[in-house]
Protein backbone atom coordinates (compact mmCIF):
# COMPACT_ATOMS: atom_id res chain seq x y z
CA UNK A 1 0.00 0.00 0.00
CA UNK A 2 2.82 2.13 0.82
CA UNK A 3 3.49 2.13 -3.34
CA UNK A 4 0.20 3.25 -4.09
CA UNK A 5 0.08 6.16 -1.45
CA UNK A 6 3.57 7.69 -2.58
CA UNK A 7 2.39 7.04 -6.50
CA UNK A 8 -0.90 9.29 -5.52
CA UNK A 9 0.88 11.60 -3.75
CA UNK A 10 3.35 12.36 -5.93
CA UNK A 11 0.56 12.67 -9.18
CA UNK A 12 -1.28 14.86 -6.86
CA UNK A 13 1.50 17.66 -6.32
CA UNK A 14 1.31 17.40 -10.28
CA UNK A 15 -2.79 18.21 -10.33
CA UNK A 16 -5.53 16.01 -11.63
CA UNK A 17 -5.21 16.46 -15.44
CA UNK A 18 -1.98 15.20 -15.71
CA UNK A 19 -2.30 11.36 -15.05
CA UNK A 20 -4.71 11.90 -18.37
CA UNK A 21 -1.90 13.75 -20.46
CA UNK A 22 0.50 10.57 -19.82
CA UNK A 23 -1.13 7.86 -21.62
CA UNK A 24 -2.33 11.03 -25.18
CA UNK A 25 1.63 11.36 -24.82
CA UNK A 26 2.56 7.75 -24.70
CA UNK A 27 0.40 7.41 -27.77
CA UNK A 28 1.93 10.61 -29.37
CA UNK A 29 5.73 9.04 -28.91
CA UNK A 30 4.21 5.94 -30.73
CA UNK A 31 1.90 7.13 -33.28
CA UNK A 32 4.41 9.74 -34.11
CA UNK A 33 7.20 7.45 -35.18
CA UNK A 34 4.39 5.00 -36.71
CA UNK A 35 4.03 8.04 -39.14
CA UNK A 36 7.04 8.88 -39.83
CA UNK A 37 7.26 5.56 -40.73
CA UNK A 38 4.86 5.86 -43.07
CA UNK A 39 5.99 8.59 -44.63
CA UNK A 40 8.87 6.96 -45.18
CA UNK A 41 10.90 9.53 -43.73
CA UNK A 42 14.05 9.07 -42.12
CA UNK A 43 14.28 10.15 -38.53
CA UNK A 44 12.22 8.76 -35.92
CA UNK A 45 10.27 11.23 -34.31
CA UNK A 46 9.15 9.39 -31.62
CA UNK A 47 9.38 11.76 -28.49
CA UNK A 48 7.09 14.22 -29.10
CA UNK A 49 4.97 13.27 -26.40
CA UNK A 50 7.69 12.75 -23.99
CA UNK A 51 8.65 16.69 -24.42
CA UNK A 52 5.78 17.95 -24.60
CA UNK A 53 4.36 16.70 -21.55
CA UNK A 54 7.54 17.67 -19.90
CA UNK A 55 6.84 20.71 -21.06
CA UNK A 56 3.29 20.74 -20.05
CA UNK A 57 3.14 18.64 -17.03
CA UNK A 58 6.84 18.69 -15.64
CA UNK A 59 9.70 16.28 -15.90
CA UNK A 60 8.86 13.75 -13.79
CA UNK A 61 5.74 12.82 -16.02
CA UNK A 62 7.33 13.95 -18.77
CA UNK A 63 10.35 11.41 -17.66
CA UNK A 64 7.47 8.86 -17.05
CA UNK A 65 6.29 9.29 -20.67
CA UNK A 66 9.34 8.44 -21.84
CA UNK A 67 9.95 5.19 -19.47
CA UNK A 68 6.46 3.46 -20.53
CA UNK A 69 6.98 4.21 -23.98
CA UNK A 70 10.26 2.75 -23.91
CA UNK A 71 8.58 -0.18 -22.26
CA UNK A 72 5.67 -0.76 -24.74
CA UNK A 73 8.40 -0.25 -28.13
CA UNK A 74 10.51 -2.72 -26.05
CA UNK A 75 7.81 -5.81 -26.62
CA UNK A 76 8.53 -5.88 -30.17
CA UNK A 77 12.33 -5.15 -29.87
CA UNK A 78 13.99 -6.03 -26.94
CA UNK A 79 16.92 -3.77 -27.40
CA UNK A 80 15.23 -0.84 -27.07
CA UNK A 81 14.82 -1.08 -23.76
CA UNK A 82 18.82 0.11 -23.07
CA UNK A 83 17.62 3.52 -24.59
CA UNK A 84 14.90 3.92 -22.45
CA UNK A 85 17.08 5.89 -19.95
CA UNK A 86 17.73 8.93 -22.80
CA UNK A 87 13.62 9.11 -23.10
CA UNK A 88 13.43 9.85 -19.22
CA UNK A 89 16.03 12.17 -19.60
CA UNK A 90 14.17 14.00 -23.00
CA UNK A 91 11.12 13.91 -20.55
CA UNK A 92 13.42 15.73 -17.92
CA UNK A 93 15.05 18.53 -19.23
CA UNK A 94 12.00 19.26 -21.00
CA UNK A 95 10.39 19.79 -17.85
CA UNK A 96 13.27 21.55 -16.76
CA UNK A 97 13.82 23.93 -20.30
CA UNK A 98 10.03 24.62 -19.72
CA UNK A 99 10.29 26.01 -16.70
CA UNK A 100 13.09 28.57 -18.00
CA UNK A 101 10.30 29.77 -20.64
CA UNK A 102 12.13 28.16 -23.43
CA UNK A 103 9.08 26.57 -25.18
CA UNK A 104 7.08 30.36 -25.55
CA UNK A 105 9.84 31.55 -28.12
CA UNK A 106 10.36 29.87 -31.87
CA UNK A 107 13.71 30.71 -31.38
CA UNK A 108 14.76 29.51 -28.02
CA UNK A 109 12.53 26.10 -28.79
CA UNK A 110 14.41 25.47 -32.02
CA UNK A 111 17.80 26.23 -29.80
CA UNK A 112 16.49 23.08 -27.24
CA UNK A 113 16.92 20.65 -30.19
CA UNK A 114 20.77 21.37 -29.38
CA UNK A 115 20.47 19.77 -26.21
CA UNK A 116 17.97 17.02 -26.76
CA UNK A 117 20.19 15.94 -29.77
CA UNK A 118 23.02 16.04 -27.64
CA UNK A 119 21.36 13.34 -25.21
CA UNK A 120 19.90 11.50 -28.04
CA UNK A 121 22.87 11.45 -30.30
CA UNK A 122 26.15 11.30 -28.32
CA UNK A 123 24.43 9.11 -25.05
CA UNK A 124 23.06 7.25 -27.50
CA UNK A 125 25.77 6.77 -29.34
CA UNK A 126 27.82 5.88 -26.10
CA UNK A 127 25.65 3.94 -24.89
CA UNK A 128 25.20 1.32 -28.66
CA UNK A 129 28.93 1.37 -27.63
CA UNK A 130 29.17 -0.13 -24.64
CA UNK A 131 25.84 -2.64 -24.82
CA UNK A 132 26.05 -3.49 -28.07
CA UNK A 133 29.75 -3.10 -29.02
CA UNK A 134 29.03 -0.50 -31.44
CA UNK A 135 26.32 -2.36 -33.74
CA UNK A 136 22.31 -2.19 -32.36
CA UNK A 137 18.82 -2.38 -34.03
CA UNK A 138 17.57 -0.52 -37.01
CA UNK A 139 18.61 1.84 -39.80
CA UNK A 140 21.10 3.47 -37.53
CA UNK A 141 23.17 0.39 -37.30
CA UNK A 142 23.34 -0.16 -41.01
CA UNK A 143 24.83 3.75 -41.74
CA UNK A 144 27.19 2.94 -38.77
CA UNK A 145 27.95 -0.58 -40.47
CA UNK A 146 28.92 0.81 -43.62
CA UNK A 147 31.01 3.11 -42.28
CA UNK A 148 33.04 0.54 -40.57
CA UNK A 149 33.25 -1.13 -43.72
CA UNK A 150 34.59 2.67 -45.67
CA UNK A 151 37.72 2.33 -42.81
CA UNK A 152 36.53 4.58 -40.05
CA UNK A 153 36.43 2.93 -35.97
CA UNK A 154 33.38 1.51 -35.00
CA UNK A 155 33.32 4.32 -32.10
CA UNK A 156 33.49 7.05 -34.55
CA UNK A 157 31.31 5.96 -37.13
CA UNK A 158 28.60 5.72 -34.19
CA UNK A 159 28.63 9.12 -33.81
CA UNK A 160 29.19 9.58 -37.40
CA UNK A 161 26.00 8.59 -37.57
CA UNK A 162 24.03 8.98 -34.38
CA UNK A 163 25.25 12.37 -33.73
CA UNK A 164 23.65 14.11 -37.06
CA UNK A 165 20.65 12.03 -37.32
CA UNK A 166 19.35 13.10 -34.01
CA UNK A 167 19.57 16.79 -34.66
CA UNK A 168 17.86 15.91 -38.01
CA UNK A 169 14.78 14.34 -35.75
CA UNK A 170 14.89 16.41 -32.60
CA UNK A 171 14.70 20.05 -34.47
CA UNK A 172 11.21 18.86 -36.06
CA UNK A 173 9.94 16.93 -32.99
CA UNK A 174 10.59 20.19 -30.78
CA UNK A 175 8.80 22.57 -33.83
CA UNK A 176 6.03 20.12 -33.86
CA UNK A 177 5.75 20.76 -29.79
CA UNK A 178 5.62 24.05 -30.39
CA UNK A 179 2.67 24.52 -32.55
CA UNK A 180 1.22 22.18 -30.05
CA UNK A 181 1.33 24.44 -27.49
CA UNK A 182 0.96 27.38 -30.02
CA UNK A 183 -2.57 25.71 -30.57
CA UNK A 184 -3.88 24.63 -27.42
CA UNK A 185 -7.03 26.66 -25.52
CA UNK A 186 -6.09 28.76 -22.71
CA UNK A 187 -8.68 26.87 -20.92
CA UNK A 188 -6.66 23.52 -20.84
CA UNK A 189 -3.03 25.32 -19.60
CA UNK A 190 -5.04 26.91 -16.98
CA UNK A 191 -5.29 23.05 -15.65
CA UNK A 192 -2.13 22.26 -16.27
CA UNK A 193 0.63 21.93 -14.04
CA UNK A 194 3.52 24.30 -16.07
CA UNK A 195 0.50 25.96 -18.38
CA UNK A 196 0.96 29.18 -16.60
CA UNK A 197 4.52 29.72 -17.83
CA UNK A 198 2.21 29.90 -21.51
CA UNK A 199 -0.39 31.47 -20.31
CA UNK A 200 1.91 34.56 -18.76
CA UNK A 201 3.13 34.82 -21.80
CA UNK A 202 0.08 35.20 -23.73
CA UNK A 203 -1.40 37.26 -21.44
CA UNK A 204 2.03 39.75 -21.98
CA UNK A 205 1.68 39.72 -25.46
CA UNK A 206 -2.02 40.23 -25.96
CA UNK A 207 -0.97 43.55 -22.86
CA UNK A 208 1.77 44.48 -25.24
CA UNK A 209 -0.38 44.20 -28.52
CA UNK A 210 -3.75 46.27 -26.82
CA UNK A 211 -2.41 49.87 -26.89
CA UNK A 212 -1.47 49.66 -30.52
CA UNK A 213 -4.88 47.84 -31.23
CA UNK B 1 -46.12 -20.06 -22.61
CA UNK B 2 -45.23 -16.65 -21.10
CA UNK B 3 -44.88 -18.50 -17.67
CA UNK B 4 -42.08 -20.41 -19.41
CA UNK B 5 -40.32 -17.27 -20.93
CA UNK B 6 -40.18 -15.44 -17.41
CA UNK B 7 -38.50 -18.88 -16.20
CA UNK B 8 -35.61 -18.94 -19.14
CA UNK B 9 -34.98 -15.46 -18.89
CA UNK B 10 -34.62 -15.31 -14.99
CA UNK B 11 -31.96 -18.60 -15.66
CA UNK B 12 -30.58 -16.01 -18.21
CA UNK B 13 -29.55 -13.65 -15.46
CA UNK B 14 -29.26 -15.74 -12.88
CA UNK B 15 -26.30 -17.13 -15.32
CA UNK B 16 -24.96 -13.46 -16.23
CA UNK B 17 -24.98 -12.72 -12.82
CA UNK B 18 -23.37 -15.56 -11.19
CA UNK B 19 -20.68 -15.17 -14.07
CA UNK B 20 -19.49 -12.14 -12.29
CA UNK B 21 -19.42 -13.97 -9.12
CA UNK B 22 -16.98 -16.25 -10.51
CA UNK B 23 -13.21 -16.07 -11.32
CA UNK B 24 -12.57 -14.85 -14.38
CA UNK B 25 -11.52 -18.00 -16.93
CA UNK B 26 -10.12 -17.61 -20.61
CA UNK B 27 -11.14 -21.37 -21.06
CA UNK B 28 -7.85 -22.95 -21.19
CA UNK B 29 -5.52 -23.98 -18.22
CA UNK B 30 -2.34 -21.65 -19.38
CA UNK B 31 -3.82 -18.86 -19.98
CA UNK B 32 -5.45 -19.12 -16.48
CA UNK B 33 -2.32 -19.12 -14.78
CA UNK B 34 -2.06 -16.06 -12.46
CA UNK B 35 -0.95 -13.41 -14.70
CA UNK B 36 2.06 -12.57 -12.12
CA UNK B 37 3.19 -15.69 -11.45
CA UNK B 38 3.18 -16.47 -15.61
CA UNK B 39 5.43 -13.06 -15.76
CA UNK B 40 8.17 -14.46 -13.54
CA UNK B 41 8.13 -17.61 -14.87
CA UNK B 42 8.59 -16.13 -18.55
CA UNK B 43 11.08 -13.91 -17.40
CA UNK B 44 13.15 -16.90 -15.74
CA UNK B 45 12.47 -18.64 -18.79
CA UNK B 46 13.95 -15.78 -20.78
CA UNK B 47 17.06 -15.35 -19.26
CA UNK B 48 18.30 -18.79 -18.90
CA UNK B 49 19.67 -18.69 -22.28
CA UNK B 50 21.70 -16.00 -21.49
CA UNK B 51 24.03 -17.95 -18.95
CA UNK B 52 24.33 -21.18 -21.15
CA UNK B 53 26.74 -21.02 -24.13
CA UNK B 54 26.30 -22.07 -27.86
CA UNK B 55 23.32 -21.89 -29.99
CA UNK B 56 21.20 -24.85 -28.91
CA UNK B 57 19.89 -23.15 -25.52
CA UNK B 58 18.06 -20.12 -27.34
CA UNK B 59 17.23 -22.33 -29.96
CA UNK B 60 15.12 -24.81 -27.50
CA UNK B 61 13.89 -22.10 -25.48
CA UNK B 62 12.16 -20.59 -28.69
CA UNK B 63 11.16 -23.69 -29.40
CA UNK B 64 9.40 -24.09 -25.76
CA UNK B 65 7.73 -21.13 -26.73
CA UNK B 66 5.91 -22.13 -29.90
CA UNK B 67 4.81 -25.44 -27.52
CA UNK B 68 3.41 -23.13 -24.81
CA UNK B 69 1.58 -20.98 -27.24
CA UNK B 70 0.01 -24.66 -28.99
CA UNK B 71 -0.53 -25.86 -25.15
CA UNK B 72 -2.16 -22.40 -24.54
CA UNK B 73 -4.21 -22.56 -27.70
CA UNK B 74 -2.91 -19.26 -28.97
CA UNK B 75 0.01 -20.81 -31.16
CA UNK B 76 -2.57 -19.56 -34.21
CA UNK B 77 -1.60 -15.83 -33.33
CA UNK B 78 1.44 -15.87 -31.92
CA UNK B 79 3.37 -18.14 -34.63
CA UNK B 80 3.16 -15.97 -37.15
CA UNK B 81 3.71 -12.56 -35.40
CA UNK B 82 7.11 -14.36 -33.90
CA UNK B 83 7.85 -15.59 -37.30
CA UNK B 84 7.92 -12.12 -38.53
CA UNK B 85 10.06 -10.72 -35.52
CA UNK B 86 12.34 -13.01 -36.52
CA UNK B 87 12.59 -11.99 -40.09
CA UNK B 88 12.47 -8.12 -39.03
CA UNK B 89 14.57 -8.28 -36.01
CA UNK B 90 16.24 -11.55 -35.48
CA UNK B 91 17.28 -11.56 -39.13
CA UNK B 92 19.00 -7.99 -39.71
CA UNK B 93 21.01 -8.06 -35.78
CA UNK B 94 22.39 -11.03 -37.19
CA UNK B 95 23.28 -10.07 -40.98
CA UNK B 96 24.65 -6.65 -39.06
CA UNK B 97 27.10 -8.68 -37.10
CA UNK B 98 28.13 -11.25 -39.33
CA UNK B 99 29.42 -8.49 -41.93
CA UNK B 100 30.69 -6.14 -39.59
CA UNK B 101 32.29 -7.35 -36.59
CA UNK B 102 35.82 -8.31 -37.22
CA UNK B 103 37.71 -11.68 -37.02
CA UNK B 104 40.48 -13.75 -38.41
CA UNK B 105 38.74 -16.51 -40.73
CA UNK B 106 37.44 -14.72 -43.43
CA UNK B 107 34.72 -16.75 -45.19
CA UNK B 108 34.22 -14.14 -48.29
CA UNK B 109 34.35 -11.10 -49.32
CA UNK B 110 31.84 -8.79 -50.73
CA UNK B 111 32.96 -5.69 -51.88
CA UNK B 112 34.07 -3.99 -48.53
CA UNK B 113 32.83 -6.12 -46.53
CA UNK B 114 34.71 -9.65 -45.20
CA UNK B 115 31.93 -11.61 -43.15
CA UNK B 116 34.15 -13.82 -40.58
CA UNK B 117 33.37 -17.06 -39.29
CA UNK B 118 33.73 -15.41 -35.62
CA UNK B 119 31.36 -13.02 -36.60
CA UNK B 120 28.77 -15.13 -37.83
CA UNK B 121 28.80 -17.30 -34.61
CA UNK B 122 28.63 -14.05 -32.26
CA UNK B 123 25.83 -12.86 -34.78
CA UNK B 124 23.71 -15.81 -34.58
CA UNK B 125 24.09 -16.17 -30.71
CA UNK B 126 23.28 -12.50 -29.97
CA UNK B 127 20.22 -12.29 -32.63
CA UNK B 128 18.69 -16.18 -30.76
CA UNK B 129 19.29 -14.41 -27.11
CA UNK B 130 17.40 -11.23 -28.38
CA UNK B 131 14.60 -13.44 -30.28
CA UNK B 132 14.11 -15.52 -26.85
CA UNK B 133 13.83 -12.27 -25.22
CA UNK B 134 11.26 -11.41 -28.11
CA UNK B 135 9.58 -14.67 -27.67
CA UNK B 136 9.13 -14.20 -24.10
CA UNK B 137 7.65 -10.60 -24.36
CA UNK B 138 5.62 -11.57 -27.28
CA UNK B 139 4.35 -14.90 -25.64
CA UNK B 140 3.11 -13.34 -22.83
CA UNK B 141 1.16 -10.48 -24.47
CA UNK B 142 -0.40 -13.28 -26.34
CA UNK B 143 -1.56 -15.18 -22.98
CA UNK B 144 -2.44 -12.77 -20.67
CA UNK B 145 -4.79 -9.72 -22.08
CA UNK B 146 -3.18 -6.19 -20.52
CA UNK B 147 -6.52 -5.82 -18.01
CA UNK B 148 -5.93 -9.52 -16.47
CA UNK B 149 -2.29 -8.57 -15.49
CA UNK B 150 -3.42 -4.38 -14.31
CA UNK B 151 -6.28 -6.44 -12.25
CA UNK B 152 -3.64 -8.65 -10.57
CA UNK B 153 -1.26 -5.83 -9.93
CA UNK B 154 -3.90 -3.51 -8.12
CA UNK B 155 -4.86 -7.03 -6.57
CA UNK B 156 -0.65 -6.43 -5.00
CA UNK B 157 -1.84 -2.82 -4.03
CA UNK B 158 -1.01 -0.79 -6.73
CA UNK B 159 -2.79 2.15 -7.25
CA UNK B 160 -5.64 2.25 -9.85
CA UNK B 161 -4.68 5.59 -11.10
CA UNK B 162 -0.87 3.33 -12.81
CA UNK B 163 -3.12 0.78 -13.93
CA UNK B 164 -5.32 3.31 -15.64
CA UNK B 165 -2.64 5.05 -17.53
CA UNK B 166 -1.03 2.00 -18.89
CA UNK B 167 -4.84 0.69 -19.87
CA UNK B 168 -5.40 3.81 -21.85
CA UNK B 169 -2.36 3.93 -23.28
CA UNK B 170 -2.99 0.88 -24.91
CA UNK B 171 -6.46 2.52 -25.84
CA UNK B 172 -4.86 5.70 -26.83
CA UNK B 173 -2.76 4.39 -29.47
CA UNK B 174 -5.28 2.74 -31.37
CA UNK B 175 -7.78 5.84 -30.80
CA UNK B 176 -4.96 8.21 -32.04
CA UNK B 177 -3.98 6.23 -35.39
CA UNK B 178 -7.14 6.07 -36.38
CA UNK B 179 -7.75 9.80 -35.69
CA UNK B 180 -4.02 10.68 -37.61
CA UNK B 181 -5.95 8.24 -40.52
CA UNK B 182 -8.91 10.60 -41.06
CA UNK B 183 -6.48 14.18 -40.72
CA UNK B 184 -4.54 12.38 -43.32
CA UNK B 185 -7.46 11.30 -45.55
CA UNK B 186 -8.90 14.96 -45.03
CA UNK B 187 -5.81 17.17 -45.91
CA UNK B 188 -5.39 14.94 -49.14
CA UNK B 189 -8.02 15.79 -50.26
CA UNK B 190 -7.49 19.78 -49.78
CA UNK B 191 -4.25 18.72 -51.74
CA UNK B 192 -1.47 17.93 -49.20
CA UNK B 193 0.35 15.20 -50.95
CA UNK B 194 1.89 12.77 -48.62
CA UNK B 195 4.14 10.71 -51.23
CA UNK B 196 6.91 12.11 -53.95
CA UNK B 197 10.31 13.23 -53.16
CA UNK B 198 11.68 13.19 -49.42
CA UNK B 199 10.74 17.56 -49.60
CA UNK B 200 7.33 16.76 -50.08
CA UNK B 201 6.80 13.79 -47.66
CA UNK B 202 8.34 15.69 -44.95
CA UNK B 203 5.94 19.30 -45.58
CA UNK B 204 3.01 16.86 -45.35
CA UNK B 205 4.54 16.04 -41.92
CA UNK B 206 2.87 19.22 -40.06
CA UNK B 207 -0.28 19.78 -41.32
CA UNK B 208 -1.54 16.04 -40.61
CA UNK B 209 0.81 15.18 -36.94
CA UNK B 210 -0.57 18.67 -35.09
CA UNK B 211 -4.19 18.89 -35.98
CA UNK B 212 -4.43 15.46 -34.77
CA UNK B 213 -2.37 15.58 -31.53
CA UNK B 214 -3.76 19.06 -30.68
CA UNK B 215 -7.26 16.80 -30.50
CA UNK B 216 -6.35 14.49 -28.50
CA UNK B 217 -4.64 17.05 -25.38
CA UNK B 218 -7.86 18.68 -26.05
CA UNK B 219 -9.81 15.11 -24.96
CA UNK B 220 -7.73 14.54 -22.23
CA UNK B 221 -10.41 16.84 -20.17
CA UNK B 222 -13.58 14.89 -21.46
CA UNK B 223 -11.63 12.08 -20.50
CA UNK B 224 -11.04 13.35 -16.98
CA UNK B 225 -14.70 14.36 -16.43
CA UNK B 226 -16.03 11.11 -17.72
CA UNK B 227 -13.80 9.55 -15.16
CA UNK B 228 -14.34 11.92 -12.21
CA UNK B 229 -18.47 11.24 -13.36
CA UNK B 230 -17.53 7.33 -11.98
CA UNK B 231 -16.08 8.47 -8.74
CA UNK B 232 -12.56 7.54 -10.27
CA UNK B 233 -10.68 9.91 -7.69
CA UNK B 234 -12.62 8.83 -4.82
CA UNK B 235 -10.60 7.65 -2.01
CA UNK B 236 -12.82 4.68 -1.15
CA UNK B 237 -11.39 1.61 -2.32
CA UNK B 238 -13.01 0.64 -5.86
CA UNK B 239 -15.11 -2.13 -6.91
CA UNK B 240 -14.55 -4.41 -10.02
CA UNK B 241 -16.71 -6.38 -11.74
CA UNK B 242 -14.35 -9.23 -12.39
CA UNK B 243 -11.64 -11.39 -10.21
CA UNK B 244 -8.91 -13.46 -10.43
CA UNK B 245 -8.56 -16.51 -9.14
CA UNK B 246 -5.62 -16.97 -6.61
CA UNK B 247 -2.50 -18.30 -7.54
CA UNK B 248 -2.97 -22.42 -7.33
CA UNK B 249 0.01 -24.61 -5.13
CA UNK B 250 1.21 -25.99 -8.93
CA UNK B 251 1.78 -22.96 -9.96
CA UNK B 252 4.05 -22.03 -7.28
CA UNK B 253 5.69 -25.21 -7.95
CA UNK B 254 5.97 -24.01 -11.62
CA UNK B 255 7.54 -20.95 -10.44
CA UNK B 256 10.13 -22.81 -8.14
CA UNK B 257 11.20 -24.98 -10.77
CA UNK B 258 11.72 -21.75 -13.64
CA UNK B 259 13.31 -20.37 -10.69
CA UNK B 260 15.75 -23.14 -9.99
CA UNK B 261 16.38 -23.43 -14.01
CA UNK B 262 18.05 -19.75 -13.20
CA UNK B 263 20.25 -20.52 -10.48
CA UNK B 264 21.41 -23.72 -12.34
CA UNK B 265 22.45 -22.06 -15.63
CA UNK B 266 24.14 -19.23 -13.18
CA UNK B 267 26.68 -21.54 -11.39
CA UNK B 268 26.72 -23.75 -14.41
CA UNK B 269 28.48 -20.44 -15.79
CA UNK B 270 30.27 -20.14 -13.15
CA UNK B 271 31.80 -23.64 -12.36
CA UNK B 272 32.67 -24.21 -15.80
CA UNK B 273 34.62 -21.30 -15.93
CA UNK B 274 38.23 -22.02 -16.38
Amino acid sequence: MSQDNTFSKTMQGYGRLTIFMIPIGIAINFVGGQFALLLKLPVYLDSIGTILVGATCGGLPGALVGAVSNVLNSITSPPTMVFGILSIMFGLLAGWLAKRGVFTSLTMTLLSAIPFAFIGGVLGALLTIWVFGGLAVGGGALVVGALTAAGFDINTANFLAQVPMDVLDKVPTVLVVYAILKGMPKRLFAKLPLGYIYLDKRSATTAAQKPTA
Amino acid sequence: MQQDATKERAEFDREFVDAFRRPVSQGNWVRDINPLIAFLVLGCLAIIPIWIEGLIAPLAMCAAFVAISLLAGVGRHFIPGYLKLFLAVGLILFVLRAAFEPGDLVLFRLGPLSPTWEGVQSGARFALVVMVLCGALTLYAALIPAKYLMLALEQQGLTPRATYVLLTSFQAITDLAKNVRVVMDAQKSRGIETEGSILTRSKAFFPIIAPAFLAAMNQTEERAVALDARAFSSKAPHTRLVSLRGPRPWEFGLLLVAVAGVVVSIMGAYLSWP
